[in-house]
Protein backbone atom coordinates (compact mmCIF):
# COMPACT_ATOMS: atom_id res chain seq x y z
CA UNK A 1 0.00 0.00 0.00
CA UNK A 2 1.26 3.59 -0.74
CA UNK A 3 0.11 6.56 0.62
CA UNK A 4 0.94 9.80 -1.05
CA UNK A 5 2.06 12.55 1.20
CA UNK A 6 -0.86 14.83 2.26
CA UNK A 7 -3.47 11.74 3.17
CA UNK A 8 -4.12 11.19 7.09
CA UNK A 9 -2.64 7.67 8.27
CA UNK A 10 -4.30 8.24 11.18
CA UNK A 11 -7.46 10.25 11.98
CA UNK A 12 -8.96 10.71 15.40
CA UNK A 13 -12.41 12.46 15.55
CA UNK A 14 -13.99 13.26 18.76
CA UNK A 15 -12.86 10.76 20.69
CA UNK A 16 -13.62 9.98 24.81
CA UNK A 17 -12.35 7.50 27.05
CA UNK A 18 -13.54 6.83 30.47
CA UNK A 19 -12.83 4.81 33.12
CA UNK A 20 -15.70 4.16 35.27
CA UNK A 21 -16.75 8.18 36.30
CA UNK A 22 -13.56 9.49 35.12
CA UNK A 23 -12.73 11.00 31.67
CA UNK A 24 -9.37 10.36 30.71
CA UNK A 25 -9.36 11.98 27.08
CA UNK A 26 -12.07 14.13 26.21
CA UNK A 27 -13.14 14.93 22.80
CA UNK A 28 -9.51 14.58 21.16
CA UNK A 29 -9.25 15.09 17.56
CA UNK A 30 -6.15 14.32 15.76
CA UNK A 31 -4.58 14.18 12.33
CA UNK A 32 -1.40 12.09 11.41
CA UNK A 33 -0.43 12.86 7.75
CA UNK A 34 1.76 10.44 6.25
CA UNK A 35 5.15 10.85 6.86
CA UNK A 36 4.80 12.67 9.84
CA UNK A 37 6.38 12.43 13.71
CA UNK A 38 4.28 13.78 16.31
CA UNK A 39 5.02 14.12 19.82
CA UNK A 40 2.72 13.83 22.64
CA UNK A 41 3.87 15.65 25.82
CA UNK A 42 1.95 16.35 28.89
CA UNK A 43 1.82 15.91 32.47
CA UNK A 44 1.47 12.27 34.26
CA UNK A 45 -1.91 11.00 33.76
CA UNK A 46 -2.80 13.70 31.14
CA UNK A 47 -4.41 10.68 28.63
CA UNK A 48 -1.45 10.19 26.71
CA UNK A 49 -0.85 7.01 26.81
CA UNK A 50 -5.20 6.32 26.18
CA UNK A 51 -5.30 8.51 23.75
CA UNK A 52 -2.26 6.56 21.55
CA UNK A 53 -3.92 3.31 22.72
CA UNK A 54 -7.31 3.91 21.35
CA UNK A 55 -5.48 4.28 17.76
CA UNK A 56 -4.88 0.97 17.75
CA UNK A 57 -7.67 -0.25 20.21
CA UNK A 58 -5.99 -1.47 22.98
CA UNK A 59 -8.59 1.16 24.75
CA UNK A 60 -12.32 1.16 23.02
CA UNK A 61 -13.16 4.78 23.03
CA UNK A 62 -17.19 5.60 24.39
CA UNK A 63 -17.12 8.07 21.69
CA UNK A 64 -15.86 9.46 18.37
CA UNK A 65 -13.88 8.17 14.88
CA UNK A 66 -10.68 6.62 14.14
CA UNK A 67 -9.72 6.28 10.77
CA UNK A 68 -6.75 4.25 9.96
CA UNK A 69 -5.23 3.88 6.54
CA UNK A 70 -8.21 4.65 4.84
CA UNK A 71 -10.11 1.99 7.18
CA UNK A 72 -12.94 3.65 9.18
CA UNK A 73 -14.56 2.27 12.70
CA UNK A 74 -16.82 3.68 15.14
CA UNK A 75 -15.29 1.30 17.86
CA UNK A 76 -18.62 2.30 19.99
CA UNK A 77 -20.91 0.37 17.51
CA UNK A 78 -19.08 -2.83 18.11
CA UNK A 79 -15.60 -3.88 16.10
CA UNK A 80 -15.43 -7.18 14.60
CA UNK A 81 -12.14 -9.57 14.99
CA UNK A 82 -11.82 -8.86 10.89
CA UNK A 83 -11.51 -5.44 10.97
CA UNK A 84 -9.69 -5.23 14.64
CA UNK A 85 -6.95 -7.35 12.64
CA UNK A 86 -6.82 -5.19 8.99
CA UNK A 87 -6.70 -2.27 11.88
CA UNK A 88 -3.77 -3.34 13.35
CA UNK A 89 -1.81 -4.81 10.90
CA UNK A 90 -0.79 -1.68 9.64
CA UNK A 91 -0.28 0.09 13.23
CA UNK A 92 3.07 -1.37 14.92
CA UNK A 93 3.31 -0.32 18.61
CA UNK A 94 6.46 -0.02 20.94
CA UNK A 95 5.55 -0.43 24.93
CA UNK A 96 7.27 1.42 27.40
CA UNK A 97 8.14 -2.27 28.82
CA UNK A 98 8.95 -3.94 25.87
CA UNK A 99 6.90 -6.88 26.55
CA UNK A 100 8.93 -9.30 24.64
CA UNK A 101 7.76 -13.14 24.82
CA UNK A 102 10.34 -14.47 27.39
CA UNK A 103 9.75 -18.02 26.27
CA UNK A 104 11.02 -17.44 22.53
CA UNK A 105 14.43 -16.20 21.82
CA UNK A 106 14.84 -12.83 19.89
CA UNK A 107 14.52 -14.01 16.21
CA UNK A 108 11.19 -16.28 17.34
CA UNK A 109 9.81 -13.03 18.58
CA UNK A 110 10.28 -11.38 15.62
CA UNK A 111 9.56 -14.24 13.31
CA UNK A 112 6.81 -15.55 15.01
CA UNK A 113 4.27 -12.54 14.61
CA UNK A 114 4.94 -12.62 10.52
CA UNK A 115 4.12 -16.33 10.32
CA UNK A 116 1.03 -16.13 12.18
CA UNK A 117 -0.38 -12.10 11.08
CA UNK A 118 1.21 -12.56 7.82
CA UNK A 119 1.31 -15.68 6.80
CA UNK A 120 4.84 -16.01 5.69
CA UNK A 121 6.77 -19.35 5.99
CA UNK A 122 9.14 -19.29 8.23
CA UNK A 123 12.32 -18.97 6.55
CA UNK A 124 10.72 -16.03 4.69
CA UNK A 125 9.77 -14.48 8.23
CA UNK A 126 13.31 -15.54 9.36
CA UNK A 127 15.03 -13.40 6.73
CA UNK A 128 13.08 -10.46 7.27
CA UNK A 129 13.95 -10.73 11.05
CA UNK A 130 17.81 -10.99 10.98
CA UNK A 131 17.63 -7.84 8.26
CA UNK A 132 15.85 -5.77 10.94
CA UNK A 133 18.12 -7.08 13.64
CA UNK A 134 21.11 -5.74 11.68
CA UNK A 135 19.44 -2.74 11.29
CA UNK A 136 18.88 -2.14 14.84
CA UNK A 137 22.36 -3.05 15.67
CA UNK A 138 21.54 -6.34 17.05
CA UNK A 139 22.46 -9.26 14.55
CA UNK A 140 24.34 -11.24 16.78
CA UNK A 141 21.46 -11.71 19.39
CA UNK A 142 18.96 -13.53 17.58
CA UNK A 143 19.52 -16.67 19.13
CA UNK A 144 19.39 -15.40 22.56
CA UNK A 145 16.45 -15.33 24.94
CA UNK A 146 15.33 -11.83 25.96
CA UNK A 147 16.27 -12.34 29.94
CA UNK A 148 19.87 -12.05 28.66
CA UNK A 149 19.60 -8.48 26.79
CA UNK A 150 19.91 -5.39 28.31
CA UNK A 151 16.77 -3.12 28.45
CA UNK A 152 17.70 -1.40 25.56
CA UNK A 153 18.76 -4.75 23.31
CA UNK A 154 15.10 -5.39 24.40
CA UNK A 155 13.41 -2.44 23.62
CA UNK A 156 15.41 -2.60 19.98
CA UNK A 157 14.35 -6.00 19.42
CA UNK A 158 10.37 -4.99 20.00
CA UNK A 159 10.59 -2.04 17.85
CA UNK A 160 12.27 -5.13 15.05
CA UNK A 161 9.61 -7.17 16.04
CA UNK A 162 6.96 -4.48 15.31
CA UNK A 163 8.51 -3.19 12.17
CA UNK A 164 8.80 -6.90 10.71
CA UNK A 165 5.08 -6.66 9.86
CA UNK A 166 5.56 -3.70 7.48
CA UNK A 167 3.04 -1.34 9.48
CA UNK A 168 2.28 1.97 7.93
CA UNK A 169 2.86 4.04 11.47
CA UNK A 170 4.49 3.27 14.63
CA UNK A 171 3.71 4.43 17.39
CA UNK A 172 5.93 4.39 20.90
CA UNK A 173 4.48 4.72 24.33
CA UNK A 174 7.29 6.62 26.44
CA UNK A 175 9.83 3.85 24.90
CA UNK A 176 13.02 5.02 26.61
CA UNK A 177 11.01 5.14 30.38
CA UNK A 178 12.21 2.18 31.67
CA UNK A 179 15.58 3.05 30.54
CA UNK A 180 18.83 4.24 31.78
CA UNK A 181 19.87 7.12 30.19
CA UNK A 182 22.60 5.47 27.85
CA UNK A 183 20.48 2.51 27.19
CA UNK A 184 17.78 5.55 26.59
CA UNK A 185 20.10 6.62 23.67
CA UNK A 186 20.48 3.75 21.49
CA UNK A 187 16.93 3.42 21.16
CA UNK A 188 16.58 6.89 20.41
CA UNK A 189 19.05 6.23 17.54
CA UNK A 190 16.99 3.72 16.09
CA UNK A 191 13.46 5.90 16.08
CA UNK A 192 15.60 8.53 14.42
CA UNK A 193 17.09 6.75 11.90
CA UNK A 194 13.35 5.14 11.68
CA UNK A 195 11.70 9.10 11.41
CA UNK A 196 14.59 10.26 9.29
CA UNK A 197 13.21 7.36 6.62
CA UNK A 198 9.91 8.41 6.10
CA UNK A 199 7.84 6.58 9.17
CA UNK A 200 5.11 7.77 10.44
CA UNK A 201 5.18 7.94 13.84
CA UNK A 202 3.46 8.99 16.82
CA UNK A 203 5.65 9.22 19.84
CA UNK A 204 4.53 9.56 23.59
CA UNK A 205 7.33 10.98 25.42
CA UNK A 206 9.28 12.76 27.76
CA UNK A 207 12.49 12.94 26.16
CA UNK A 208 12.05 16.92 25.03
CA UNK A 209 15.34 16.68 23.26
CA UNK A 210 13.71 13.87 20.85
CA UNK A 211 10.55 15.67 20.56
CA UNK A 212 12.46 18.93 19.64
CA UNK A 213 14.65 17.79 17.08
CA UNK A 214 12.83 14.65 14.95
CA UNK A 215 9.70 15.57 15.46
CA UNK A 216 7.80 17.58 12.64
CA UNK A 217 5.09 18.32 15.40
CA UNK A 218 4.57 18.64 19.19
CA UNK A 219 0.98 18.13 20.85
CA UNK A 220 0.95 18.98 24.45
CA UNK A 221 -2.04 16.96 26.55
CA UNK A 222 -3.87 18.15 29.99
CA UNK A 223 -6.83 16.62 31.90
CA UNK A 224 -7.24 14.55 28.90
CA UNK A 225 -7.47 16.67 25.70
CA UNK A 226 -4.91 18.67 23.68
CA UNK A 227 -4.06 22.02 25.38
CA UNK A 228 -1.77 22.92 22.28
CA UNK A 229 -0.27 21.86 19.18
CA UNK A 230 2.75 22.91 16.64
CA UNK A 231 6.16 22.56 15.54
CA UNK A 232 8.49 22.09 18.14
CA UNK A 233 10.68 25.49 17.37
CA UNK A 234 7.16 26.79 18.77
CA UNK A 235 5.46 24.92 21.39
CA UNK A 236 8.82 24.28 23.01
CA UNK A 237 10.41 27.85 23.28
CA UNK A 238 7.53 29.63 22.88
CA UNK A 239 4.71 28.02 24.23
CA UNK A 240 1.09 30.73 24.32
CA UNK A 241 -0.67 28.42 26.92
CA UNK A 242 -0.22 28.76 30.51
CA UNK A 243 -0.42 24.90 30.80
CA UNK A 244 2.54 24.19 28.21
CA UNK A 245 4.71 26.78 30.61
CA UNK A 246 4.39 25.15 33.34
CA UNK A 247 4.88 21.26 32.46
CA UNK A 248 8.13 22.36 30.12
CA UNK A 249 9.26 23.99 32.80
CA UNK A 250 8.85 21.33 35.37
CA UNK A 251 10.43 19.23 32.84
CA UNK A 252 13.24 21.18 32.16
CA UNK A 253 14.08 21.63 36.34
CA UNK A 254 14.39 17.75 36.19
CA UNK B 1 13.06 -59.18 61.26
CA UNK B 2 13.50 -62.64 60.48
CA UNK B 3 14.23 -64.85 57.40
CA UNK B 4 10.66 -65.83 56.73
CA UNK B 5 9.44 -62.37 56.53
CA UNK B 6 12.63 -61.61 54.68
CA UNK B 7 11.98 -64.01 52.10
CA UNK B 8 7.97 -63.73 52.35
CA UNK B 9 8.79 -60.38 50.75
CA UNK B 10 11.01 -61.64 48.05
CA UNK B 11 8.20 -64.42 47.12
CA UNK B 12 5.40 -61.21 47.14
CA UNK B 13 7.72 -58.79 45.08
CA UNK B 14 6.91 -59.45 41.53
CA UNK B 15 2.79 -59.39 42.07
CA UNK B 16 3.35 -56.44 44.02
CA UNK B 17 5.50 -54.49 41.05
CA UNK B 18 2.84 -56.21 38.38
CA UNK B 19 0.56 -53.91 40.83
CA UNK B 20 2.92 -50.98 41.16
CA UNK B 21 2.84 -51.15 37.06
CA UNK B 22 -0.99 -51.13 37.09
CA UNK B 23 -0.53 -47.87 39.69
CA UNK B 24 1.38 -46.04 37.05
CA UNK B 25 -0.28 -46.89 34.00
CA UNK B 26 -3.31 -45.57 35.99
CA UNK B 27 -1.59 -42.35 37.01
CA UNK B 28 -0.26 -41.69 33.28
CA UNK B 29 -3.80 -42.58 32.06
CA UNK B 30 -5.79 -39.92 34.84
CA UNK B 31 -2.79 -37.63 33.50
CA UNK B 32 -2.84 -37.80 30.37
CA UNK B 33 -6.84 -37.29 30.09
CA UNK B 34 -7.02 -34.86 32.78
CA UNK B 35 -4.41 -32.52 32.18
CA UNK B 36 -5.43 -31.49 28.77
CA UNK B 37 -9.05 -31.39 30.59
CA UNK B 38 -8.25 -29.52 33.22
CA UNK B 39 -6.13 -26.63 30.74
CA UNK B 40 -9.75 -27.08 28.98
CA UNK B 41 -11.46 -25.73 31.98
CA UNK B 42 -8.62 -23.32 33.27
CA UNK B 43 -9.75 -21.43 29.44
CA UNK B 44 -13.07 -21.48 29.78
CA UNK B 45 -12.89 -20.03 32.85
CA UNK B 46 -11.09 -17.12 31.87
CA UNK B 47 -13.40 -16.38 28.91
CA UNK B 48 -15.83 -14.37 27.74
CA UNK B 49 -19.09 -15.83 27.87
CA UNK B 50 -20.43 -15.95 31.36
CA UNK B 51 -22.52 -19.24 30.61
CA UNK B 52 -19.37 -21.47 29.30
CA UNK B 53 -17.84 -19.64 32.75
CA UNK B 54 -20.61 -21.45 34.74
CA UNK B 55 -20.71 -24.34 33.75
CA UNK B 56 -16.83 -24.47 34.02
CA UNK B 57 -17.10 -23.62 37.55
CA UNK B 58 -19.50 -25.85 38.40
CA UNK B 59 -17.70 -28.81 36.48
CA UNK B 60 -14.89 -28.01 38.81
CA UNK B 61 -16.62 -27.26 42.01
CA UNK B 62 -17.95 -30.82 41.57
CA UNK B 63 -15.37 -32.00 40.81
CA UNK B 64 -13.41 -30.60 43.94
CA UNK B 65 -15.83 -31.03 46.00
CA UNK B 66 -16.49 -34.93 45.67
CA UNK B 67 -13.91 -37.01 47.37
CA UNK B 68 -12.30 -39.01 44.47
CA UNK B 69 -13.58 -42.32 46.31
CA UNK B 70 -17.21 -41.02 45.41
CA UNK B 71 -16.34 -40.26 42.29
CA UNK B 72 -14.90 -43.99 42.02
CA UNK B 73 -17.71 -45.61 42.69
CA UNK B 74 -20.40 -43.22 41.33
CA UNK B 75 -18.76 -44.10 37.86
CA UNK B 76 -18.20 -47.73 38.28
CA UNK B 77 -21.49 -48.58 40.29
CA UNK B 78 -23.23 -45.36 38.62
CA UNK B 79 -23.39 -45.61 35.12
CA UNK B 80 -23.72 -49.23 34.37
CA UNK B 81 -27.57 -47.83 35.93
CA UNK B 82 -27.48 -45.16 32.83
CA UNK B 83 -26.67 -48.02 30.04
CA UNK B 84 -22.86 -47.27 30.23
CA UNK B 85 -20.65 -49.84 31.62
CA UNK B 86 -16.84 -50.02 31.97
CA UNK B 87 -14.18 -52.11 33.34
CA UNK B 88 -12.70 -52.09 36.39
CA UNK B 89 -9.82 -50.52 34.93
CA UNK B 90 -11.53 -47.51 32.44
CA UNK B 91 -13.61 -46.72 35.43
CA UNK B 92 -10.76 -46.18 37.43
CA UNK B 93 -9.37 -44.16 34.72
CA UNK B 94 -12.24 -41.61 33.81
CA UNK B 95 -12.69 -41.18 37.46
CA UNK B 96 -9.47 -40.29 38.27
CA UNK B 97 -9.10 -38.38 35.25
CA UNK B 98 -12.09 -36.15 36.59
CA UNK B 99 -10.24 -35.59 39.67
CA UNK B 100 -7.42 -34.49 37.85
CA UNK B 101 -8.90 -32.13 35.57
CA UNK B 102 -10.97 -30.45 38.29
CA UNK B 103 -8.26 -29.70 40.42
CA UNK B 104 -5.36 -29.50 37.38
CA UNK B 105 -7.73 -26.62 36.16
CA UNK B 106 -6.89 -23.80 39.20
CA UNK B 107 -3.35 -25.05 39.13
CA UNK B 108 -3.66 -23.95 36.07
CA UNK B 109 -5.47 -21.03 35.93
CA UNK B 110 -3.66 -19.64 38.53
CA UNK B 111 -0.20 -20.21 36.07
CA UNK B 112 -1.95 -18.81 32.29
CA UNK B 113 -2.76 -15.87 35.15
CA UNK B 114 1.06 -15.50 35.82
CA UNK B 115 1.48 -14.18 31.79
CA UNK B 116 2.22 -10.64 32.19
CA UNK B 117 -0.70 -8.57 30.99
CA UNK B 118 1.64 -6.45 28.82
CA UNK B 119 2.79 -9.98 26.90
CA UNK B 120 -0.95 -10.35 25.92
CA UNK B 121 -1.35 -6.99 25.29
CA UNK B 122 1.89 -6.85 22.97
CA UNK B 123 0.60 -9.79 20.74
CA UNK B 124 -3.04 -7.69 20.19
CA UNK B 125 -1.09 -5.10 19.18
CA UNK B 126 0.71 -6.73 16.59
CA UNK B 127 -2.50 -7.96 15.24
CA UNK B 128 -2.16 -11.57 16.75
CA UNK B 129 -5.61 -13.57 17.23
CA UNK B 130 -7.02 -14.35 20.87
CA UNK B 131 -6.86 -17.98 20.03
CA UNK B 132 -2.74 -17.23 18.34
CA UNK B 133 -2.29 -14.98 21.92
CA UNK B 134 -3.72 -17.98 23.68
CA UNK B 135 -2.01 -21.03 21.76
CA UNK B 136 1.99 -18.79 21.38
CA UNK B 137 2.13 -16.80 24.19
CA UNK B 138 -0.08 -17.69 27.57
CA UNK B 139 -0.67 -21.48 27.13
CA UNK B 140 3.39 -22.34 26.53
CA UNK B 141 4.49 -19.64 29.70
CA UNK B 142 1.46 -20.59 31.91
CA UNK B 143 1.81 -24.48 31.83
CA UNK B 144 5.54 -23.87 32.71
CA UNK B 145 4.53 -21.84 35.55
CA UNK B 146 2.36 -24.69 36.52
CA UNK B 147 4.92 -27.72 35.50
CA UNK B 148 6.15 -28.03 39.33
CA UNK B 149 2.49 -27.98 41.00
CA UNK B 150 1.00 -30.46 38.45
CA UNK B 151 4.22 -32.91 39.44
CA UNK B 152 3.12 -32.25 43.18
CA UNK B 153 -0.65 -32.94 42.00
CA UNK B 154 0.82 -36.35 39.86
CA UNK B 155 2.08 -37.45 43.10
CA UNK B 156 -0.54 -37.39 44.99
CA UNK B 157 -3.35 -38.75 42.00
CA UNK B 158 -0.34 -41.10 41.90
CA UNK B 159 -1.38 -42.18 45.84
CA UNK B 160 -4.98 -41.68 44.94
CA UNK B 161 -4.76 -44.68 42.72
CA UNK B 162 -4.96 -46.89 46.11
CA UNK B 163 -8.51 -46.37 46.48
CA UNK B 164 -9.18 -48.27 43.17
CA UNK B 165 -9.01 -51.41 45.17
CA UNK B 166 -12.03 -50.97 46.00
CA UNK B 167 -13.56 -51.59 42.28
CA UNK B 168 -11.12 -54.31 42.18
CA UNK B 169 -8.50 -52.94 40.15
CA UNK B 170 -5.49 -55.11 40.36
CA UNK B 171 -3.06 -52.35 41.59
CA UNK B 172 -0.42 -52.00 44.61
CA UNK B 173 -2.99 -52.02 47.04
CA UNK B 174 -5.11 -54.05 45.11
CA UNK B 175 -2.15 -57.24 45.29
CA UNK B 176 -1.37 -56.16 48.55
CA UNK B 177 -4.58 -57.09 49.60
CA UNK B 178 -5.00 -60.54 47.72
CA UNK B 179 -1.90 -61.76 49.59
CA UNK B 180 -3.48 -60.46 52.30
CA UNK B 181 -6.32 -62.33 51.88
CA UNK B 182 -4.41 -65.37 50.77
CA UNK B 183 -1.80 -65.87 53.67
CA UNK B 184 -3.57 -63.51 56.54
CA UNK B 185 -0.46 -61.57 56.88
CA UNK B 186 -1.99 -58.40 56.30
CA UNK B 187 0.45 -56.25 57.93
CA UNK B 188 3.76 -57.91 56.59
CA UNK B 189 2.36 -57.19 52.87
CA UNK B 190 0.88 -53.80 53.73
CA UNK B 191 4.44 -52.72 55.27
CA UNK B 192 5.94 -54.02 52.01
CA UNK B 193 3.46 -51.82 49.77
CA UNK B 194 4.00 -49.34 51.99
CA UNK B 195 7.85 -49.16 50.99
CA UNK B 196 7.21 -49.34 47.23
CA UNK B 197 4.73 -46.08 47.60
CA UNK B 198 7.32 -44.60 49.33
CA UNK B 199 10.15 -45.70 47.08
CA UNK B 200 8.23 -44.13 44.16
CA UNK B 201 6.89 -40.84 45.98
CA UNK B 202 10.27 -39.76 48.12
CA UNK B 203 12.54 -39.58 44.48
CA UNK B 204 9.26 -38.31 42.38
CA UNK B 205 9.25 -35.16 45.30
CA UNK B 206 13.27 -34.46 44.92
CA UNK B 207 12.69 -34.46 41.34
CA UNK B 208 9.61 -31.91 41.59
CA UNK B 209 11.79 -29.84 43.95
CA UNK B 210 14.71 -29.75 41.51
CA UNK B 211 12.49 -28.58 38.59
CA UNK B 212 10.99 -26.21 40.37
CA UNK B 213 14.35 -23.87 41.17
CA UNK B 214 15.52 -24.98 37.62
CA UNK B 215 11.77 -23.29 35.94
CA UNK B 216 13.04 -19.33 36.78
CA UNK B 217 14.84 -19.70 33.66
CA UNK B 218 13.77 -17.39 31.08
CA UNK B 219 10.62 -16.25 32.72
N1 LIG C 1 -7.11 0.86 32.75
C1 LIG C 1 -7.41 1.97 33.45
N2 LIG C 1 -8.35 1.92 34.42
C2 LIG C 1 -8.68 3.01 35.13
N3 LIG C 1 -8.12 4.23 34.96
C3 LIG C 1 -7.18 4.35 34.01
C4 LIG C 1 -6.76 3.22 33.22
N4 LIG C 1 -5.81 3.64 32.36
C5 LIG C 1 -5.63 4.95 32.62
N5 LIG C 1 -6.45 5.38 33.60
C6 LIG C 1 -6.55 6.75 34.11
O1 LIG C 1 -6.73 7.61 33.01
C7 LIG C 1 -5.97 8.79 33.16
C8 LIG C 1 -5.05 8.94 31.98
O2 LIG C 1 -4.10 7.91 32.03
P1 LIG C 1 -2.93 7.76 30.97
O3 LIG C 1 -2.20 6.53 31.32
O4 LIG C 1 -3.47 7.87 29.61
O5 LIG C 1 -2.02 9.03 31.29
P2 LIG C 1 -0.60 9.41 30.72
O6 LIG C 1 -0.72 10.78 30.19
O7 LIG C 1 -0.13 8.37 29.79
O8 LIG C 1 0.29 9.42 32.03
P3 LIG C 1 1.80 8.97 32.26
O9 LIG C 1 2.67 10.10 31.78
O10 LIG C 1 1.88 8.79 33.74
O11 LIG C 1 2.01 7.71 31.52
C9 LIG C 1 -5.25 8.66 34.48
O12 LIG C 1 -5.99 9.37 35.45
C10 LIG C 1 -5.26 7.20 34.75
O13 LIG C 1 -5.28 6.95 36.14
MG1 LIG D 1 1.42 6.92 29.86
Amino acid sequence: MTLTTGTSVVSLRGIRKEFGDHVAVRDVSLEVPAGEVVAIIGPSGSGKSTLLRCINLLERPEAGRIEVLGQAVEPQGGVSAAELAKLRRGVGMVFQSFNLFPHLTVLRNISLPQERVLGRSRKEADARSLQLLERVGLADKGASYPSRCSGGQQQRVAIARALALDPQVMLFDEPTSALDPELGLEVLAVMRELAADGMTMVVVTHEIQFAADVADRVVVMADGAIIEQGPPSVVLTAPTVERTKKFLRAVMDR
Amino acid sequence: MNDSLLSSWVEWTPALLDGLWTSLQLTGGSLAIGIPGGLLLALLMSGRSRVVKAVAIVLVEIGRGMPALVVLQLVYFGLPSAGLTFGPFLAATAALALTTAAYTSEILRAGLQAVPAGEVEAAAALGMSHRDSLRYVVIPQGVRVAIPALLGFSIQIFQATSLTFTIAVPELLGQAYSIGAATFRYLDVLVLAGLVYLAVVLPAGSITRLLERRMGRHL
